[in-house]
């Protein structure tokens, strides 16, 4: 038989057969992890609703998110502020003679869109990746599966507390972001362009709109964050190396939920109140 | 009455249970023993719907229930509890609230109620003094005495035993062989234990079932072992390193 007829034959598909076989395995395993991230979503919102509260789980929840990404937070945001506003400055400088403008068009950047953005990634990071982990550690060691045997669904009682925790604390510690890259930026201005705070804060082009964009983001965000990560942690197999996996999932996954749902919902409020 | 019917399961390409059908008896203690991997643990798992079977079926108390959805499972699982390997107790909770756990979720105690029943569940395996420890400040034995407490919560009338001497010292092990043992002989639990302790196995079981390529090697009392004509089982009851068993 000559190499091409072996390459051809029934018992070995051809190489462009398993490129296709692969990328309909690769389809398939999308779907299903769409389908399973999903049923995740909707359990953890029936029992938001309807569950039993423990007592102390969610404020404990919050203690973590919040406290702790908290110096995290101030500092990347705090130099961003200074980036943002140093790196647009120089170059409005080049295309308009007058930068003093650049506070309310930076100020309705961040609050529109960049405080919850970045924000988010921060968190997705910090939060996402400590939500996996925990809870990867305890599918590994079968505490899910003793959880389980004691008629306690996983979803109600490791991911209801993170996700309530992380919608509230999102918001919370976003809008601390954004309060710490305004005074960031506004300094900023103030030594390299010399543009007094007073000036810097005008608020003119921030409306309800912008506000109400940027509370949608942080409510999205808040609840995408703990739903993707608690499902890469409940999805989580084999032992520590699992574990790895599972937190490194939990923060890329975070990370493109965040980056998806900004371009949705920049899309949906472009639609529905213009620009 | 539980029994094991042709069940199989598959992991990606590796095929664990071949087929494996068996009975378990009211009030015995059976072990199912075999090589690591061989699919002990994830025999037993099939019971309480923490692994869905391929194909097969699960049959307890005349009903089969190897398509129960988790909802239907509570049920299964008050009357079948599990003792996990490595205990499972939740490091952020107390022992008596490990204890109480099952009672608020299972029974919907109120926590006080829960609380009370947990205590005397913990005295049964005299561990009450430690009830307001948590899990890391125990030994080993202690953990998986609080484990057995949890387990017994609901008054089951089965318990799986997922290697319940392993990481324990010999004394240790032998108060938890007589708990298991004591468990049957007074309260009429049937009791199945995946174990590889040798000492365990020929003390206190009744009748033991070898797992071997996912398939049923021997099902038998401790007698019915020391007597088999089979390499195999030879091999693995004297715990010689060299020989025809595949591990």
């Amino acid at each position: 038989m000559s190499q091409d007829a072996a390459l051809t034959s029934p018992e070995r598909p051809s190489p462009s057969t398993q490129r296709v076989a692969a990328l309909g395995a690769l389809a398939i395993e999308l779907a299903r992890a769409g389908r399973d991230l999903y049923g995740v979503f909707v359990r953890t919102l029936f029992y938001t609703v309807r569950g039993r509260y423990e007592r102390g789980a969610v404020l404990r929840q919050m203690y973590l998110m919040g406290n702790q990404s908290l110096f995290f937070l101030t500092v990347v945001m705090g130099f961003i502020g200074m980036i943002l506003v140093l790196q647009g400055g120089l170059q409005a400088e080049r295309i308009v003679p007058d930068p003093t403008l650049i506070g309310s068009t930076y100020l309705e950047l961040l609050i529109r869109d960049l405080a919850a953005s970045i924000g988010a990634l921060m968190l997705a990071t910090r939060v996402g990746a400590g939500i996996a982990a925990e809870i990867g550690s305890m599918v590994v060691t079968e505490q899910v599966d003793a959880l389980r045997m004691c008629a306690a669904d996983p979803i109600d009682y490791l991911i209801k507390p993170r996700f309530i925790a992380s919608v509230v604390m999102t918001t919370v510690l976003i809008i601390w972001s954004a309060t710490i890259a305004t005074l960031t930026g506004m300094g900023t201005a103030y030594l390299f362009f010399e543009i007094s705070p007073n000036i810097f804060f005008d608020l003119r082009l921030v409306d309800f709109g912008d506000l109400s964009v940027g509370l949608v983001k942080c409510l999205a965000y808040g609840a995408a964050i703990p739903i993707v990560s608690g499902y890469c942690g409940l999805s989580t197999y084999g032992g520590s190396e699992g574990v790895g996996w599972a937190t490194t999932r939990a923060v890329v996954n975070s990370s493109l939920a965040v980056i998806m749902l900004n371009f949705f919902i920049s899309g949906a409020a472009f639609l529905l109140i213009g620009a | 009455m539980i029994s094991f019917r042709n069940l199989k399961k598959t992991f990606g390409t590796k095929e664990v249970l071949k087929g494996v059908s068996f009975d378990v008896h009211d009030g015995e203690v059976f072990f199912i023993i075999g090589a690591s991997g061989v699919g002990k643990s994830v025999l037993i798992k099939h019971l309480i719907g923490l692994i869905a079977p391929d194909d097969g079926e699960i049959w307890l108390d005349g009903e089969e229930i190897s398509r129960f959805d988790e909802r239907r499972m509570y049920d299964v699982r008050k009357k079948c509890a599990m003792v996990f390997q490595h205990a499972t107790l939740f490091d952020s909770l107390t022992c008596v609230e490990n204890v109480a756990l099952p009672l608020r979720k299972h029974k919907g105690l109120k926590p006080k109620e829960a609380a009370a029943e947990a205590m005397r569940r913990l005295a049964q395996v005299q561990m009450e003094e430690f009830a307001h420890r948590h899990p890391p400040e125990l030994g080993d034995g202690m953990r998986k005495r609080v484990a057995i407490a949890r387990a017994l919560t609901m008054d089951p009338r089965y318990v799986l035993f997922d290697e319940p001497t392993t990481s324990l010292d010999p004394v240790s092990a032998r108060r938890v062989d007589k708990l298991i043992r004591e468990l049957s002989d007074t309260l009429g639990v049937t009791s199945i234990v995946v174990s590889h302790d040798l000492t365990s196995i020929f003390s206190i079981a009744d009748r033991i079932v070898m797992l071997y390529r996912g398939e049923v090697r021997l099902l038998g009392t401790p007698d019915d072992f020391r007597r088999a004509n089979d390499p195999i089982i030879d091999q693995f009851i004297h715990g010689r390193a060299t020989g025809p068993m595949e591990t």
